[in-house]
């Protein structure tokens, strides 16, 4: 503890020094450590342990021998002082050295010349252990024993190496200046610290000893300050790094919207005030009731009133009692009738007579019928209401029977039911029936519906359309051709196959031949006269009809049939109606001499069909004669006959007429059959003439396998080929391919009359370099013909020329960002356009790489933090809009 | 037996209006249509030669100064107003959408060489070679369709300063603006005396500007040839840069703050040209005559246009180089393409492409990253360019230029813009600019279509084609020549000496001398 203190305030005194002169010293030593001189400093400043000169002597008298062991001691205990002046370097002289200067530590001429101050210096130095090798076999702690036993010292003080002790022989007597021994190792040495406790209390003590204080711990000295450039310097660059970190945190950001396939910048529109106060205040009036609401909304009293307080406007708001009065009564009113109504129809619907609810609905449907009759508008609604009801059975099908009570009543058995109950089923199937004919009629409307339309159109009014009657006339004709081609065939059996009754037939089929074609004749020329806008057309239908192959007229069978069913017709209008056919008769008559006008010709179209057609036709005619009052019966007759079922039609009208003879029925299913059976050929034809095709081919084929026997395959192919040597063809071609590729070298000629005259040219032949030329230039097209891919492969051409369409389609090199050819070709693989993709798509595919608007003002950057978690999101976002503002409106993928 | 059939609602294939189009169903197999490919590459030429056909990128001239022009600022918050400032002080508001001016402000006695406005359009900073600073307040647009002729304003203030200006900047956001002159000054708006003022080295500063996405970072061009980064966080210059020829300008990239193009780069004895004249301005004072001045300058002017004919092919570097602000020892992209000094630059604010304008009398479009321009725009009258700026929408571009005009042009040459009276405005008819939705899909397909098939050669050929000045055309071929040369011999000098003793430095780190901490 004593030591420690010591060393502290010896510390403390030395600081000052060591500081100033440390390094210099050290540099100084090592100058001056191999000279003479110094060597003598040193041996001057070993000093050995402080024992008074009358104990040396003593231990002196007491073992002499002993005596260099002892100074070996000594040295021990000085050889932190001793260290201080050896440097490595000097290691090894120094022991010897010693050696013969340890007597002469006690040299008290020496001692004179001893310097306090220098000793000090090296007070801490680390200490060398340069004497270590002489007391190694030395038992240290018997010495220090001994010592101890003589001096009546404790053993510290001549201890081992770790005790720093300065031992200071006396050069002065004691003062306050030269301090002793005793005093600098025990306790009473003096520290800074006992100098400072006189001075405690006094004014700026506390300033000294701040001072002392701040002195011990300062140890690292203060540079000198820096050169004005170079501190400039490392200011810039220490702005430089931070600014470079600082920008640094853009990087993100920028990399993000770098990668973006697309940058947006035409997102924030500035808008500008879009308030309704805003929108109102722009509003001017433009309307007369604009204006005039204006007007008062803008009174002067109505602003002033505005601009002082409410309580003006509260007088101006305010209603006269009369006027509230009135309102209120007008309300009350209305709201009484309101009640009545209501309790009226409660009462009403409380009364269960059936009769007279049927009687009410039945008043109710009269004053409607009145009211439909009386006024248009009503009527329109009227039929309004009934398609929407027929609109509504379409969609529920309430009354096919599929509701709960008719599927009880099915359960039951209808029959089972009472009378009330099977009428109110008709009824619903009835009334299901009209509901849903009229979709029929509308579906089947293709031919039928349009002739009757045409019919009424006729009939009601004088501007009927052109149309309708050229359709209708037409279809009149093609049905008179029908009839012509119909009946072609020949009765082989039965009444009508008697050569009587074919000759009869005959005679009559020629006469209702003649009068179809008249009636052809007839409508081609009304036809003319009706279509001057569409002449063409119904030329060019005339000219189907004539040139259509199977009409045959004349044949003598046909003559037969035709009376026949004129005979029928006659019949039948003489049976059902004369008036029309005498109408028809007169219209006739008119119409040979009529040209004019199309309207007329319209009317007798219907006549001349009835008499043409005779009794097949008679459901046409019905609905012509009908057409007056057009019924949904009628369409629906007109449906059917529109369809190829007619035939079937005018037989079952026939059967009903039953008038005319069995014959007449029986023949008309021969005709009937004989009709269909051309058709079913023909269909036969038509449709089976691939198979026919193929039934003639498995003929072909297998007719030869029973009589003959197959020939072999190559002598198949031998008579198949028998022209032509393709193998020899190809060779000339790829000799023709060679050539064009690779031409042949010309051959050497002489210009004509070159060297003729002297006949020396003809002798020599041609000079050698152009035979020469000729044999290079030939062994070069054959390098070249053997280097071609197709030398070798003899049924193979494979054309070296380059094609210089492709060229323009091709990179002479990789384009720049693309680093392999497969990726820049796949890159261009799919194509983008509308036509070849949805159109989900096509707005990613085709979308520019900055979408900006012009007069949108753009930004610059602003900082976003962007995570790398986030960045990892964004580049999976692809086209798709999104974000709003600023910052994340450019960075969107 | 399940038949099965195909059933459609009718509301796939009704349409809601009668405008509406019908729609169409198709099979999308790409085996049922082989020739899709060729289609769209026939496609895609058409789409190439259509553009060349409507490429009209020429607007309007606006007529008004009776000197170059020297400066241009755009008004941040306006689209269509536009200050320039020319070489007689004169300084004018342009109307760009009726292409006339609204006010003018006088005051400069001599060249105006800096123009900037605040970021809210409302205060205009304009500097020149008379060594003041003078803060206007630019009118609203209402009071300037007022009376929108011989319309003067006042200057809001004047600062005279030490030396002469040659550039200025206005802050992104804040109420600082920076000049470059003998050094670099920060001022405030409200303050009469710069707030802080930077100095590295004795050379003039020659442009200034500011970094717009961080704003307190700028950079200057030097007449020591440098590029100087300053970050005003830590009142100091951060980096500077030298390289082998002067710069002209900066311009940060709007979008990407890291980085901004400087334009190399005009003769070294032109700037001192420059310099000369305005010493010659500054020791004569702010009392040199005006008409003196003029003649001076066009004289000059003359005089330089001569030599340069003669002089720009030498030797001079008339690229852009794109930096990245934390990696300055070599550039990021060289732009190349001019034949002569390249005198102004403007970012377009999506930060895609710039403009640049050219002593060799043309406007050029680059795109960020390309080597290479992708338009050029030239026309008869227009002389040596000295300003140019894209709109603040990015779609138009204004160059001014030595003939005293300034030009309105499109940014894409063959752009649609709408009606043609719509042309004549732009704030206005933001409406009739846009194009219906089915033209601008057709429009975006073709454009598709192009960049797809765009490395082929027939694509290539015609979209790259353009008519160009003949001199243009002859220097253009004349440096190829040149290069072409020096390359040569380059590799000849490295293959017939030792291995290594030779060192090939890439384009992009050539023209620098040095980074300086």
């Amino acid at each position: 503890m004593a030591e420690k203190g010591k060393g502290k305030s010896r510390g403390e005194i030395t600081q000052r020094r060591r500081r100033d002169g440390g390094e210099v010293r050290g540099k100084k030593r090592k100058n001056l450590s191999s000279s003479g001189k110094r060597k003598e400093e040193e041996k001057k400043r070993r000093s050995g342990p402080s024992l008074p000169n009358a104990l040396k002597r003593e231990l002196e008298r007491l073992n002499p021998t002993v005596d260099g062991e002892v100074s070996d001691g000594d040295d021990e205990e000085i050889d932190s002082d001793a260290a201080v002046g050896n440097d490595v370097y000097e290691y090894e002289e120094g022991v010897a050295e010693e050696e013969t200067m340890k007597n002469k530590r006690y040299d008290p001429v020496e001692n004179y010349e001893f310097e306090l101050p220098e000793d000090f210096e090296d007070w801490k130095v680390p200490s060398d252990d340069d004497d270590d090798d002489d007391d190694e076999n030395e038992d240290p702690g018997r010495h220090g024993r001994m010592l101890e036993e003589i001096t009546g010292l404790p053993a510290d003080a001549f201890g081992g190496k770790k005790k720093k002790d300065l031992i200071i022989s006396e050069a002065y007597p004691e003062s306050e200046y030269n301090p002793t021994g005793d005093i600098l190792d025990g306790s009473g040495r003096i520290s800074i610290q006992d100098l400072l406790e006189p001075l405690h209390g006094k004014s700026g003590f506390s300033k000294l000893r701040k001072d002392l204080h701040r002195m011990g711990k300062q140890t690292v000295p203060t540079l000198a300050p820096v050169a004005r450039t170079d501190q400039e310097r490392i200011e810039r660059k220490a702005a430089y790094e931070q600014s470079k970190k600082d920008i640094t945190k853009w990087e993100p950001l920028v990399k993000r919207n770098r990668e973006a396939p697309t940058l947006f910048f035409d997102e924030d529109k500035e808008l500008g005030y879009s308030t309704i106060g805003a929108i109102a205040s722009e509003f001017t009036p433009r309307t007369d009731f604009e204006k005039k609401m204006a007007s008062l909304v803008n009174q002067s009293e109505v602003v002033e009133a505005h601009k002082r307080d409410g309580a003006r406007l509260l007088e101006l708001n305010e209603v006269s009692i009369e006027d509230v009065k009135e309102r209120q009564e007008r309300l009350a009113k209305m709201r009484d009738l309101l009640f009545r109504h209501e309790m009226k129809a409660k009462r009403v619907k409380k009364i269960k007579s059936k009769t007279y609810h049927r009687l009410l609905k039945k008043d109710k449907s009269k004053a409607a019928e009145a009211s439909i009759r009386m006024d248009p508008e009503a009527a329109k609604e009227h039929a309004m209401k009934i398609e929407f009801k027929r609109a509504e059975e379409r969609m529920t099908l309430k009354h096919k029977n599929s509701s709960k009570w008719a599927k009880r009543i099915l359960k039951r058995g209808l029959d089972a039911q009472d009378d009330a109950t099977k009428a109110a089923f008709s009824e619903q199937l009835s009334q299901h029936a009209a509901l849903t004919r009229k979709i029929n009629s509308i579906k089947e409307s293709s031919g039928s519906d349009d002739s009757s339309e045409g019919d009424d159109s006729d009939d009601m009014s004088a501007g009927s359309d052109q149309e309708a009657a050229e359709k209708l006339i037409k279809k009149a004709k093609e049905k008179t051709l029908q009839v012509l081609e119909g009946d072609d065939e020949l009765p082989t059996s039965g009444v009508l196959a008697l050569p009587f009754m074919v000759r009869g037939l005959k005679k009559r089929k020629d006469a209702a031949d003649e009068e179809a074609k008249l009636a052809l004749e007839e409508y081609e020329s009304s036809l003319k006269q009706l279509g001057d806008t569409n002449k063409s057309r119904s030329s060019d239908k005339e000219a189907k009809g004539a040139s259509s192959g199977r009409r045959v007229f004349g044949a003598p069978e046909k003559v037969v049939n035709g009376t026949t069913k004129k005979e029928k017709v006659n019949n039948y209008y003489g049976d059902s109606d004369s008036e029309s056919d005498a109408e028809a008769n007169a219209d006739d008559n008119t119409l040979n001499d009529q040209t004019g006008k199309s309207l007329k010709e319209m009317d007798i179209d219907p006549s001349l069909l009835r008499e043409e057609f005779g009794f097949s036709h008679d459901s046409v005619f019905k609905s012509f004669g009908d057409a007056g009052d057009p019924e949904p019966k009628t369409a629906y007759e007109v449906a059917y006959l529109s369809s190829d079922t007619w035939k079937k039609v005018r037989k079952s009208s026939d059967a009903v007429k039953g008038s005319e003879a069995d014959l007449n029925v029986r023949k008309l299913g021969i005709v009937a059959q004989a009709e269909k059976d051309p058709e079913s050929e023909d269909d036969d034809e038509d449709s089976g003439s691939d198979s026919e095709e193929e039934m003639v081919d498995g003929i072909l084929s297998s007719g030869p396998k029973s009589t003959y026997e197959l020939p072999s395959q190559a002598e198949l192919i031998q008579r198949a080929f028998a022209g032509d040597d393709v193998e020899e063809d190809f060779i000339k071609q790829k000799e023709a391919v060679l050539d064009e590729e690779n031409p042949e070298p010309e051959k050497p000629v002489l210009l004509p009359g070159w060297g003729q005259w002297t006949g020396l040219q003809k002798k020599r032949g041609l000079p050698s370099w152009m035979l020469k030329e000729h044999e290079a230039a030939k062994q070069k097209r054959d390098e070249s013909l053997k280097k071609r891919k197709d030398a070798h492969l003899n049924n193979v051409i494979i054309s070296e020329k380059l094609g210089k369409k492709a060229e323009k389609l091709h990179t002479k090199t990789l384009p720049y960002p693309y680093t392999s050819k497969e990726v820049f070709e796949q890159s261009i693989r799919m194509p983008i356009g509308p036509e070849f993709n949805p159109v989900t798509a096509i707005g990613a595919l085709n979308r520019p790489e900055v979408v900006k608007k012009a007069g949108v003002i753009i930004k610059p950057i602003e900082y976003e933090d962007v995570s790398v978690h986030e960045r990892g999101e964004g580049h999976k976002r692809s086209a798709p809009k999104q974000g709003k503002a600023n910052g994340k409106k450019r960075s969107r993928k | 037996m399940k038949v099965k059939v195909i059933s459609r609602s009718t509301d796939e294939f009704t349409r809601e209006r009668s405008q509406d189009l019908q729609r169409v169903f198709r099979n999308f197999d790409p085996t049922l249509r082989t020739q899709e490919k060729a289609v769209e590459y026939v496609r895609a030429l058409n789409a190439a030669k259509l553009d060349k056909i409507f490429a009209r990128p020429f607007i309007g001239a606006m007529d008004g100064h009776i000197d170059a022009v020297s400066a241009m600022a755009k008004n941040p918050a306006n689209l269509k107003w536009l200050f320039s400032g020319s070489m007689d002080g004169d300084i004018r508001l342009w109307d760009l959408a009726t292409r006339q001016t609204v006010c003018q402000f006088p005051g400069h006695q001599g060249a105006v060489r800096g123009l900037t406005a605040s970021a809210d359009g409302r205060v205009l900073v304009s500097c020149g070679t008379d060594s003041t600073v003078r803060l206007w307040n630019v009118p609203l647009p209402s009071h300037a369709q007022d009376d929108s002729s011989d319309n003067e304003a006042k200057p809001l203030a004047t600062y005279v300063w030490k030396s002469a200006f040659w550039g200025v900047d206005h802050q992104e956001n804040g109420e600082l603006f920076a000049t470059a002159g003998a050094q670099v000054d920060i001022w405030n708006h409200n303050r009469s005396q710069p707030i802080n003022t930077f100095e590295w080295g004795k050379d003039t500063a020659i442009s200034v500007r500011f970094n717009p996405g961080e704003p307190n970072v700028l950079a200057t061009s030097g007449s020591d040839r440098s590029i100087t980064i300053y970050d005003l966080r830590l009142s100091s210059p951060a980096r500077k840069i030298i390289m082998q020829t002067k710069t002209n300008s900066i311009a940060w990239n709007p979008m990407e703050p890291m980085n901004f193009t400087a334009l190399n780069v005009q003769e070294k004895r032109k700037s001192v040209f420059y310099t000369w004249v305005g010493a010659l301005l500054f020791t004569y004072g702010l009392r040199l005559d005006f008409v003196l001045y003029n003649l001076l300058h066009v004289s000059s002017h003359a005089a330089l246009g001569c030599w340069l004919l003669t002089c720009y092919l030498a030797n001079e570097d008339c690229n852009c180089y794109s930096y990245d602000v934390r990696k300055m020892n070599e550039a990021r992209c060289v732009h190349r393409d001019h034949v002569s000094a390249v005198m102004d630059i403007d970012y377009s604010p999506t930060g895609r492409e710039f403009v640049t304008g050219s002593y060799d009398r043309t406007v050029r479009i680059f795109q960020y990253n390309g080597g290479h321009s992708r338009e050029i725009y030239h026309t008869k009258r227009m002389q040596r360019v000295f300003c140019v700026k894209f709109s603040n929408d990015g779609s138009y571009i204004i160059s001014g230029s030595d003939d005293t005009n300034l030009r309105l042009w499109k940014a894409k040459a063959s752009e649609q813009l709408g009606v043609p009276e719509a042309v004549s405005s732009i704030a206005e008819s933001f409406a009739c600019l846009q194009l219906l939705p089915r033209e601008r899909k057709n429009h975006e397909y073709l454009e598709a279509v192009k960049n797809r098939y765009k490395h082929l050669p027939e694509v290539k050929r015609i979209v790259r084609h353009r008519h160009l000045p003949k001199p243009i055309y002859k220097a253009a071929s004349l440096r190829r020549i040149m290069t072409d040369a020096q390359r040569k011999k380059d590799e000849r000098r490295r293959a017939h000496s030792a291995p290594g003793s030779i060192i090939n430095k890439p384009l992009r780190k050539r023209r620098i001398i040095k980074e300086v901490e």
